[in-house]
């Protein structure tokens, strides 16, 4: 994260919503851990800046979670690397937390796009 | 989970893959390879800062939530300070009050005898003694003859110890110049390395020390930091026992008081053979010691089982040697129709005497105690549900927001050891204090702090407290559930709470419990008040008691001592009468045997004991005691050894033995026929032993007349305050000899209370924690009560507000606690009836179906349920009904 410039318009992740987004990730088949990251990166127009190190202690919470598994594979271009792949308990916590971030954010965007904005007291 | 845990290797093999494949990414996207291999490290951020992560992830994460659910725990309890506060004192009184009494019960009656091996050490007891001999204990003591013939079977016991005290209560030392009063014992030269008792200083004895009689001393390490300030130099001291010097070769381990129950031993020295030194500092009889008197059984026995051999294997070498020695003396063999005593082995792992005076009493306030823990965390557990129950909302939040059923559950634990924390640690100040206070009044001398078992009874008993605060609210608060996030009326969203039959069936519980409580209360004041309000028989006020133990060279020197001493007392001025008595009046000791009436041994009509206390006197002895003398006449100065004996019986005596005629003029005398007296007078029936004795025949001899004569205790009737004859008393007595001290001194009327003071304590505890109950049921009632008012203030309103009037809301409320009240008492009573039941043998002068003791539990119960009810009905009466609509 030190190295990116002050004008960088990509956002840290919100605490929890990475759990969320490497499941979504996931949904397609699995992945190994890099992969994951460029997807998340790719598909979010890279708004979001993942952090990778984050990432793989993301990747390890879920799988003590048992939400996805892993195995060891070769990747496309022929390296060692380890495939996370999507649990049934995994797919039904995306199902689950996907709704809660859906109302959270209508709920959001009901406040924020209401007419009457805060208004300070007194003052 | 079953699944293997993932080694921090693999982790590693993991990122440096990663780090390869971002390279290759780059390259493709035509970086440089030098180039894209730093930029694969820079997005990855710190590498071994995230294998650290991984590595502490389980431990951290788990200390992190600990630390967070702490910290908001704290918080949230210090929102609702009173709710803490009362929660945490509850819990303090309840588990303080059950640490208490059960360090007592820990330290008097399951703690082993701080020896090594207690499991291997076994008192000897015996089913009986042979007839014809004098006993201390019917079942615990032996002749010296039978222990010289038992200590030599060592493939039985290696080794046999024998142990007996110079006096049946204290004995005259003296350290410095002025003489003082301790406990000793007489021991084997076995006792401290048998019973494998450590000496911090010094040495123990040798068996050569007590075959020769060894003047050598050990001292207990209480008496050597309070006679001694612990004093390094304590060794080779001299203490003079009955004038008698002995050095001081050790001190005994911290905690090490004797083996023989009450009490605490101050010093022990080798069995001696000496006439100051005899037995229960007995004066000789017909010349002999307690070593030559095979008749005699005074000495206790412990020993330690020989190594191999079982207790059946021990006994069966032993019962043999044991049933001939206890006939040495007596013909050697039982007489006709007698049977030979039994010889047996009881455990020695605790005090037993302890279980005797202590046993019962303690096991009841146990209960007693245990009860009031009940209603204790009853009360918290109904707090927290209240609490959480208005807390309701705030759980559905945050289960809304995504807290599972385990973090909250985990939350309401963290909450509920933090009360349990604070509560238990307050719970043991409390209880030290409560333990030291119990240690005074119950006159228990041994170490009574509590240990590793108590330590852990405490923990034991705080985890199931806590488990029990976390599980109770948790139902409440799952049952909530998300949805009632969106219900915002305080009447629909509190209601079923509200409603909530389990804090009534609670309370109610309580309630019964507290009958029973109140109940088992009364019955002992009850039978305290009968005890205190006993008619002695005498006039105990103005009477002062003291014991002398003088040193007895002949008869005739022993009787002129006392004649001097009466003579020098009475000239006092103050003092009304003086005389002199063996047998201390309300100390618990008596002398018991059967008597010959008229030259044989009377038979009884139906079925009644033949057996007679019998004690010495001096002259004036009925008079000083304010004892009516029915017939006849008191003993008197002119009763002297040379006169004609002269015997006073009481009234019992004389129903029993002399139904016929006028008992005075007959003859009675010892069982053996070696002395006889004349009756001369007939005293009223009055307390001997103990307050709450029966009426029991006794007999009095006179000293000067009898052949024997030793320790007495002496009885001063005075006019004004009765101790403040002491300094003087105590100035006669050592003009006759420096060497002694008053020993015990104290009214009559304390001694007498000390035959009670169990049940005074029993009583006293008893009451107090009656009044705890009451006291936590009234809490936990208001509470409830409150909490309901609280919750159905908008349906109170909507009543009001629809023509109810405040009567019937007061009426509304009122009504509540009166079902709770007769529901209570409906599971009480019967209860309290068991309890009284299992109380009866603890009972004086009440039944167990005592009907004042249950109506005073009654009223008491309803009095604590109408205070408890009138705040929270007054609340509810003055609910303003538009305001509580209001809130709607």
């Amino acid at each position: 994260m030190a190295t990116q410039e002050n004008n960088d318009e990509r956002i840290a992740l919100l605490q929890g919503t990475l759990d969320l987004l490497i499941l979504k990730t996931l949904v397609l088949g699995s992945l190994h851990g890099q992969g994951v990251a460029r997807v998340i990166q790719r598909q979010s127009e890279d708004v979001f800046l993942v952090d990778h190190g984050s990432l793989y202690v993301a990747l390890q919470r879920l799988e003590d979670k048992e939400w996805i598994s892993a195995e060891w594979g070769v990747s496309e271009n022929n390296r060692k690397a380890r495939f996370y792949t999507l649990t049934p308990k995994g797919r039904e916590q995306l199902a689950e937390k996907t709704g809660e971030w859906r109302r959270l954010t209508r709920a959001m965007g009901l406040i924020l796009d209401s007419g009457h904005g805060m208004q300070g007291e007194g003052a | 989970m079953s699944k293997r845990k993932r080694s921090a290797e693999d982790f590693a093999a993991e990122i440096k893959a990663h780090l390869e494949l971002e390279a290759d990414e780059l390259k493709t996207e035509g970086v440089s390879p030098d180039e894209a291999q730093r930029k694969a490290r820079q997005a990855f951020g710190n590498v071994t800062a995230a294998q650290g992560r991984f590595y502490m992830r389980g431990r951290w994460l788990a200390l992190d939530k600990l630390g967070r659910d702490v910290r908001f725990g704290v918080r949230s309890l210090l929102l609702s300070p009173g709710f803490a506060a009362t929660a945490i004192f509850t819990i303090a009184l309840g588990i303080g009050a059950n640490t208490a009494v059960f360090s007592v019960m820990n330290a008097v009656l399951l703690r082993s005898l701080p020896v090594s091996d207690p499991g291997r050490l076994v008192y000897l007891r015996t089913s009986d003694q042979p007839r014809g001999t004098g006993t201390i204990d019917t079942e615990q003591t032996f002749s010296y003859t039978v222990y010289d013939a038992l200590r030599r079977r060592t493939h039985a016991m290696s080794p046999l110890m024998a142990y007996v005290p110079l006096s049946g209560s204290k004995v005259a030392v003296r350290v410095g110049a002025e003489p003082e009063e301790a406990e000793g014992d007489m021991v084997s030269g076995t006792f401290f390395s048998g019973l494998g008792v450590n000496l911090p200083l010094g040495r123990g004895f040798t068996e050569e020390d007590e075959t020769q009689h060894a003047p050598l001393a050990v001292i207990s390490y209480n008496y050597w930091t309070r006679r001694f300030g612990r004093d390094q130099g304590v060794l080779g001291k001299t203490l003079f026992v009955n004038a008698v010097p002995v050095t001081i070769v050790g001190v005994a381990a911290q905690g090490f008081e004797g083996v023989a129950g009450s009490g605490s031993t101050d010093f022990w020295i080798p069995l001696q053979d000496r006439r100051e030194l005899n037995a229960y500092g007995n004066p000789t009889e017909d010349g002999k010691l307690y070593i030559a008197n095979s008749t005699w059984w005074c000495l206790r026995m412990i020993g330690r089982l020989a190594p191999g051999a079982s207790r059946t294997q021990a006994l069966a070498e032993l019962q043999p040697t044991f049933q001939t020695a206890a006939y040495v003396g007596l013909g050697g063999k039982p007489m006709a129709g007698e049977k030979a005593p039994v010889l047996s082995l009881a455990d020695a792992k605790s005090f037993p005497g302890y279980e005797r005076m202590y046993g019962q009493p303690l096991r009841m306030l146990m209960a007693m105690v245990g009860l009031v823990l009940l209603i204790a965390l009853a009360n918290v557990v109904m707090l927290l549900v209240a609490r959480n129950a208005s807390r309701q909302r705030e759980f559905s939040v945050r289960q809304a927001l995504g807290a599972g059923r385990g973090e909250l559950l985990r939350q309401l634990l963290v909450e509920s050891l933090i009360l349990v924390t604070v509560g238990g640690a307050l719970a043991w100040g409390f209880a030290e204090m409560a333990t030291r206070l119990l240690g005074r009044w119950a006159e228990i001398e041994s170490s009574l702090a509590p240990d590793r078992t108590v330590l852990l009874f405490t923990l034991g008993v705080l985890g199931f407290a806590a488990l029990l605060f976390s599980l109770a609210p948790l139902r409440v608060a799952l049952a909530g559930g998300a949805q009632l996030a969106l219900k915002t009326s305080a009447a629909t969203s509190n209601a079923d709470a509200g409603k909530s039959r389990t804090g009534k069936i609670v309370v109610a519980l309580q309630m019964a419990l507290c009958v029973v409580l109140l109940v088992g209360a009364g019955l002992l004041i009850r039978t305290l008040r009968n005890l205190e309000n006993t008619p002695l028989g005498m006039n105990v006020d103005g009477l002062v008691v003291f014991g002398v133990n003088p040193n007895i060279s002949s008869l005739a020197q022993g009787r002129e001592f006392y004649r001097n001493l009466t003579d020098k007392l009475r000239a006092l001025p103050g003092v009304e009468s003086v005389t002199v008595m063996e047998e201390r009046l309300g100390s618990g000791w008596s002398d018991n045997g059967n008597m010959e009436v008229d030259g044989r041994l009377p038979g009884v009509a139906n079925g009644l004991s033949d057996t007679v206390r019998s004690n010495v006197a001096g002259p004036g002895f009925f008079t000083t005691l304010g004892v009516p003398v029915l017939a006849g006449r008191d003993f008197a100065d002119s009763d002297v050894a040379t006169s004609p004996h002269a015997g006073i019986i009481n009234e019992e005596f004389a129903k029993r033995f002399l139904p016929n005629g006028n008992p005075l003029g007959h003859t009675i005398g010892t069982n053996d026929g070696r002395y006889t007296m004349t009756i001369v007078g007939v005293a009223k029936d009055h307390k001997y032993r103990s307050i709450d004795e029966a009426p029991i025949p006794m007999a009095w001899y006179e000293y000067a007349q009898i052949p024997m004569v030793g320790p007495m205790t002496v009885e001063l009737r005075v006019h004004g305050a009765p101790l403040a004859i002491l300094p003087a008393a105590r100035k006669a007595v050592q003009q006759l000899d420096p060497n002694l001290p008053l020993i015990r001194p104290m009214t009559q009327r304390a001694q007498f209370n000390t035959t009670i003071s169990h049940q005074i304590l029993f009583a006293r505890l008893a009451g107090f924690f009656g009044l705890l109950a009451v006291i936590l049921v009234a809490t936990g009632l208001y509470g409830t009560l409150a909490y309901r008012v609280n919750m159905r203030t908008a349906e109170i309103g909507v009543r009001m507000a629809v023509g109810a009037r405040r009567g019937q809301v007061v009426w509304m409320i009122l009504k509540d606690s009166l079902v709770l009240t007769v529901s209570g008492l409906a599971i009480g009573i019967p209860l309290a009836m068991l309890v009284g039941r299992a109380l009866a043998s603890s009972l004086y002068g009440v039944g167990p179906i005592d009907a004042v003791s249950y109506l005073l539990a009654v009223v008491g119960l309803a009095v604590v349920a109408l205070v408890a009810s009138a705040v929270p009905a007054g609340r509810a009466a003055s609910i303003d009904p538009m305001r509580a609509l209001r809130t709607e």
